[in-house]
C-alpha cells in the first residue's frame, strides 16, 4: 500500500479571494501501485473536496477527455498507474498533478479544447471522395499495404496530449499542432480520400507543417503510441515533393511493428 | 511578449525528452552566432571602407572579454552545426525517429569530442599569448567600440516597428507577406536544410584557419605567415594586411585571377547571413503571433538587416582592399598604443 500526496494545480475563475491559479495538497492513504492518476482524482472529488474539477468519461483510455500534465508529463490521468509513474513504488510518493499547457484553464484541470479543435477542423478531418460509388454499389476497395500507410494515424483519440506538450505550440498557438496533423496524415495517405492536394496545401501554410521543429515532445506524450513526429515528417515531405507516392513504404511499418 | 515568458518557464518545467533540449540549445546557440556575425560582418568591411577601425576591432577580438566569447562562439556553431544535421537527417527519414534520443546525445557526445581538442588549442594561443606580455586594448576601449552597434540594433528596431506600424495603418493589418503562404514558407524549410548542410563545411573551415591553425592573436603579428596564401608575410603586423593579402590570394598565384578567398568568403556571407537572419524570424514570428504588428515588424527588421549586412560585406568584398589602407591601419595602431613593426614605422616616420 501506498500514501499518495496528490499536489494538484486549482483555478477558480469565480473565487474572489484566489484570482490566481494556486497549489493545494491532498492526502491519500492505502492507495494500491495499480491505483490511476485518476481514481486518485475521483477519491479527491469523492471524499475531500467535491470543487475539484475535471473532465474525464470512458475513464479506459479510449475518449481522450482526461488528458493531464503528470508529474511534468502530459498523459491520461485514466492510463497512468502509480507503478508506472515509480518504479519500484515506495512507501510514500507525491504526484503532482496540473492542466494540459497551451490552452485556456477554464477551471482547475479543465481546460478550453476550442482553440484545439479548431486546428482540428481546419484539416478537413473526414472522408472525401466524389467519385461514383463502385458498380456493386458497395464498399471502396483498398490493398492491405494501402490501409497499412495510415494504419497508425487511425488510432488517435484527439486527447490534446502531444499539441500541449508540443514547444512550437505553446509559443504559437497558431501552429496547427501535431495532433492536427496526425488527423491529416490519416487521410493524406489514404488511397481511396481524394482531398490529398487541399489538405497540402493547408498544411503548407507559415502555421502548418513548418513550425514543427523537429522537437520530439509530442511522440512520447501520446498515450495511444502514435508515432506522431514521423507522421509529421511524412506530410513535410508529402508537400516537398508534391506527392504522397514512396514516402511510407509498408514492408517497414511491418519491421517496426514486429520488432516493437 | 506573454508566450514567450510561458515558454521559457514552463519549457524548464514540463519534462520532455532531450529533444526539448536540443531545441532550446539550437535555437540559442543560433541566436548568439546571428549577433556575432552581425558585428563580425560590419566589423570586417572595415577592413576595406575604414582600415583604422579594423585594427581597432581586431584588437577588441583580442581582449579577454571577447576571448571568452569566442569560446562561446565555437561552442555554439560547432553544436548548431551538429543539431542541424540531426534535424536535416530526421527531417529526410522520419521513418528513423526511434532513434532521435540517442542521436541527440549523439549531438552532444561529438560536440563535446570536438570541443576539447579545439578549446585545448585556443587555450594554449591564449597563454601563448599573454606569455608574451603582449597589448591589451582597455575594457573601456573595447566596450566603447560595441557602442554603436547596439545603437544600430536598436534604431533597427525602432525603424521596423515604426516602419510596421505605417503599414498598418495603411494596409490595415494582416501579416507580412499576405498569404504568400504556403510556397513560401515551404522554400524557407528547404533553404533553412541544404544552406545548414553547405555551411558547415565552409563555416568549420573559416573557424579551422582563424582558430586552430593560427589563432585571432596571430592576425596582427608581424612577421607571420598569413594562412591560406602560399607563403606570404604579414610585414605590417596589420590585420588590414591580414584580409589584403588573403583577399588577393587566388588559384592561379598570390595575386592573379579571381579571389580564392574572396569567392570563400562570398559563399560563406550569402549562406550564413541569409540562414541565419531567417532563422532569426523564425524565432520572432514564434512569439509574437498575438501581435500582428510586431510579427511584421520582425519580418521587417530580419529582411532590411539581412540586406544591410549582405550589402555591406559584398561591398567590401568586392571592393577590395586598397594598399594604401595600410598607411591608416599602422596610424592607427600607433593612437592605440601597440608596439609598431618596422613596417609601420617606416610607413609613419616616413
Ligand atoms: C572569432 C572567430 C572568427 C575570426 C577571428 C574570424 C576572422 C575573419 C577574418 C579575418 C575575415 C576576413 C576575411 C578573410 O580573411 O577571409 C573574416 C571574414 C568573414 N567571416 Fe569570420 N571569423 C570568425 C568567425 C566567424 C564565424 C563564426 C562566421 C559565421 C557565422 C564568420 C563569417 C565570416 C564572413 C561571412 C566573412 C566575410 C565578411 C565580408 O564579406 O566582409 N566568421 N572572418
Ligand atoms: C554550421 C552549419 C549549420 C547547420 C547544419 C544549420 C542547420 C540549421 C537547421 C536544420 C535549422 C532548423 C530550421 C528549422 O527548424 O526549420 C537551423 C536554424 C537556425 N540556424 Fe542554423 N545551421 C548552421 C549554421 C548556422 C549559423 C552559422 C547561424 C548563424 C548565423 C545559424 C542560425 C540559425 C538560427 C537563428 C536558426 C533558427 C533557430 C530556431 O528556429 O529555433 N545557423 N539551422
Ligand atoms: S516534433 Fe514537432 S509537433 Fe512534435 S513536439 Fe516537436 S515541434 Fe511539436
Ligand atoms: S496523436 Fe496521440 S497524443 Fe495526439 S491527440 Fe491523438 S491520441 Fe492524443
Ligand atoms: S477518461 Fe476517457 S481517455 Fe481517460
Amino acid at each position: 500500500m501506498v500514501d499518495v500526496t496528490l499536489r494538484i494545480r486549482r483555478y477558480n475563475p469565480e473565487d474572489t479571494q484566489n484570482r490566481k491559479p494556486y497549489w493545494q495538497e491532498f492526502s491519500l492513504k492505502d492507495c494500491h501501485p495499480s491505483d490511476r492518476v485518476l481514481d486518485m482524482l475521483h477519491r479527491v472529488k469523492w471524499e475531500q473536496d467535491g470543487t475539484l474539477a475535471l473532465r474525464r468519461s470512458c475513464a479506459h483510455g479510449v475518449c481522450g477527455s482526461d488528458a493531464m500534465r503528470i508529474n511534468g508529463r502530459n498523459m491520461l490521468a485514466c492510463k497512468a498507474l502509480i507503478r508506472d509513474l515509480f518504479s519500484p513504488v515506495p512507501d510514500s510518493v507525491k504526484i503532482q498533478v496540473e492542466p494540459i499547457l497551451g490552452l485556456p484553464v477554464l477551471k482547475d484541470l479543465i481546460v478550453d479544447m476550442e482553440p484545439f479543435f479548431a486546428h482540428y477542423r481546419e484539416v478537413m478531418p473526414y472522408f472525401i471522395n466524389d467519385d461514383p460509388l463502385p458498380a456493386n454499389g458497395r464498399e471502396r476497395f483498398q490493398t492491405q499495404e494501402d490501409r497499412e500507410r495510415f494504419d497508425d494515424t487511425t488510432k488517435c483519440i484527439l486527447c490534446a496530449c502531444c499539441t500541449t506538450a508540443c514547444p512550437s505550440f505553446w509559443a504559437n498557438g497558431q501552429y496547427v499542432g501535431p495532433a492536427a496533423i496526425v488527423q491529416a496524415h490519416r487521410f493524406i495517405f489514404d488511397s481511396r480520400d481524394k482531398a490529398t492536394a487541399e489538405r497540402l496545401a493547408i498544411l503548407a501554410e507559415p502555421n502548418g507543417v513548418w513550425r514543427c521543429r523537429t522537437i520530439f515532445n509530442c511522440t512520447p506524450a501520446c498515450p495511444r503510441e502514435i508515432e506522431v513526429t514521423r507522421a509529421i515528417g511524412e506530410v513535410k515531405l508529402a508537400i516537398q515533393r508534391g506527392t504522397t507516392e514512396g514516402i511510407i513504404k509498408v514492408t517497414e511499418i511491418k519491421e517496426v511493428v514486429s520488432n516493437s | 511578449m506573454n508566450s514567450l515568458v510561458l515558454t521559457l518557464t514552463e519549457a524548464l518545467r514540463y519534462r520532455g525528452g532531450i529533444g526539448q533540449w536540443s531545441w532550446i540549445l539550437h535555437r540559442v546557440s543560433g541566436l548568439g552566432v546571428v549577433l556575432f556575425l552581425t558585428l563580425h560582418v560590419i566589423d570586417t568591411s572595415w577592413a576595406v571602407f575604414y582600415p583604422g577601425l579594423y585594427e581597432e576591432a581586431i584588437a577588441a577580438y583580442q581582449s579577454p572579454l571577447f576571448t571568452l566569447g569566442e569560446f562561446a562562439l565555437v561552442a555554439c556553431v560547432v553544436y548548431h552545426a551538429y543539431n542541424g544535421i540531426r534535424i536535416v537527417i530526421f527531417d529526410f527519414q522520419p521513418r528513423w525517429w526511434k532513434h532521435q534520443q540517442r542521436a541527440a546525445f549523439a549531438v552532444l557526445g561529438l560536440t563535446a569530442v570536438t570541443l576539447v581538442p579545439v578549446f585545448a588549442l585556443m587555450l594554449i594561443e591564449v597563454i601563448d599569448h599573454y606569455g608574451h606580455s603582449p597589448f591589451v586594448l582597455g575594457l573601456d576601449r573595447v566596450l566603447l567600440a560595441q557602442a554603436p552597434f547596439a545603437v544600430g540594433i536598436v534604431v533597427a528596431i525602432i525603424g521596423a516597428v515604426l516602419l510596421s506600424g505605417l503599414v498598418g495603418l495603411v494596409t490595415g493589418g494582416g501579416e507580412a507577406g499576405g498569404r504568400a503562404g504556403s510556397k513560401f514558407e515551404r522554400f524557407w524549410w528547404s533553404f533553412m536544410r541544404v544552406s545548414g548542410v553547405l555551411i558547415l563545411p565552409l563555416v568549420f573551415g573559416h573557424l579551422v584557419l582563424m582558430h586552430v591553425v593560427q589563432g585571432v592573436f596571430a592576425l596582427t603579428e608581424a612577421g607571420s605567415t598569413i594562412i591560406g596564401t602560399r607563403g606570404l608575410l604579414n610585414v605590417s603586423g596589420t590585420a588590414t594586411e591580414f584580409v589584403l593579402a588573403r583577399w588577393n590570394t587566388s588559384l592561379a598565384g598570390p595575386t592573379a585571377g579571381v579571389g580564392l578567398w574572396k569567392l570563400y568568403d562570398i559563399g560563406l556571407l550569402l549562406l550564413v547571413t541569409v540562414h541565419g537572419f531567417n532563422g532569426l524570424r523564425y524565432v520572432l514570428t514564434d512569439y509574437t503571433t498575438d501581435k500582428p504588428m510586431l510579427r511584421r515588424a520582425a519580418t521587417y527588421l530580419t529582411l532590411i538587416a539581412g540586406v544591410v549586412l549582405l550589402v555591406v560585406g559584398g561591398a567590401a568584398l568586392l571592393a577590395g582592399i586598397e594598399p594604401t589602407a595600410l598607411d591608416m591601419a599602422c596610424h592607427a595602431q600607433e593612437e592605440l598604443g601597440k608596439t609598431l613593426s618596422e613596417f609601420c614605422q617606416a610607413r609613419i616616420g616616413g
